[in-house]
């Protein structure tokens, strides 16, 4: 089975068990950036969707986790939608332990990188909303350089696109 | 993997190569109807969360298809997310030209068979939008009674949702 792996990190593809650590993030006050937050219904269906990307594509965001443990810390990778108008790598840090740890970090440095390599994209984005400063500074610190003439996502609220530079040494 | 066979339906699991025909069925009138219009990727969401509730539940909302051609005439069956009052039956037929053939009345009616002697479930309920007649007369003809003490999931904020509830089949405790 696919898996990455940093310093710190292992990224594996979700299971069913990884809702409860989805669901708590979900629930808590973490997570108001997102149409789920504290919708339970609406957070189960969202992370079933995840699990069915993987199944669609063989690909989708990984769950992050220590190496030492199975717990998952975050959900960090590609998000692609049949309509997006490029390939995303988007992340959620379920954890508030792992906030301020550089885990969001790490685990997305791989998530890119494997993107533009394993995967063959051309290009990569996070579509972010505007008002979330800690996904922002995330984006920078990676590198990503916010690209206001790219198209956006079919969708009623307006987001940042952050492009990430393709790593050195990539083809 | 769990397929149920009737007179003229096979019901079985969603699968990945399902997603184009799904994507059809949910660009069609009926589906705006009932949902109103959405971009393809919450559309595609939407497929893609039958497949995980699949992979979360161990079960979850088969795809009816007609045995003769193979065309898939509706998704339905159990569903149950976390936050959900109670597990559901639920039915979506794709085509106007599939209504009136007993089509959902034959897959739903084998879907409450199996929630009940394969899941094991001790009851069952069936959400419907107060102005769904259609489906209504389906719950009806199935058997099911409307449940005016039963709690209703908040989907629909717009809209009353009833809740039916099919009785037990003989033999299931």
């Amino acid at each position: 089975m696919t898996a990455l792996r940093t310093a710190r990190l292992t990224l594996r593809r979700p299971v069913p068990g990884d809702w409860d650590a989805f669901h708590a993030f979900m629930m808590s006050d973490r997570s108001t950036a997102f149409g789920s937050h504290r919708n339970l219904a609406r957070a189960f269906r969202a992370f079933a969707a995840e699990l069915g990307h993987w199944e669609i594509f063989g690909y989708g965001m990984w769950a992050v986790t220590a190496h030492d443990s199975d717990t998952a810390l975050a959900l960090i990778g590609p998000w692609t939608p049949p309509d997006w108008p490029e390939p995303e790598v988007g992340w959620m840090v379920l954890s508030a332990a792992a906030e301020g740890t550089g885990l969001a970090t790490e685990a997305a440095r791989a998530a890119i990188a494997d993107a533009y390599g394993r995967l063959n994209w051309p290009t990569v984005v996070s579509y972010i909303a505007p008002d979330n400063a800690r996904s922002i500074r995330l984006a920078e610190r990676l590198g990503a350089v916010l690209d206001p003439a790219a198209p956006q996502p079919n969708s009623d609220d307006p987001v940042l696109v952050y492009r990430h530079p393709k790593p050195a040494g990539a083809a | 993997m769990t397929v149920l066979v009737t007179d003229r339906l096979v019901l079985r699991p969603p699968v990945p190569g399902d997603a184009e025909a799904f994507l059809a069925y949910s660009a069609s009138p009926r589906w705006v109807r009932e949902r109103g219009e959405q971009p393809l990727w919450q559309r595609w969401n939407y497929f893609a969360t039958l497949l995980g509730h699949w992979q979360l539940r161990g079960w979850g909302r088969f795809l009816a298809t007609e045995r003769a051609t193979g065309r898939i005439v509706a998704h339905l069956g159990p569903l149950c997310p976390d936050g959900w009052p109670e597990p559901e039956i639920a039915w979506h037929l794709w085509h106007n030209a599939d209504e009136g053939q007993g089509y959902a009345f034959e897959a739903a009616r084998a879907a409450v068979d199996h929630a009940f002697h394969g899941l094991h479930w001790s009851t069952a309920v069936s959400y419907i939008a107060e102005g769904n007649t259609r489906s209504r007369r389906l719950a009806e003809r199935l058997g099911a009674v409307l449940d005016t003490t039963a709690t209703a999931p908040a989907y629909a904020p717009d809209e009353r949702i009833t809740v039916w509830r099919h009785p037990r089949p003989r033999g299931v405790a």
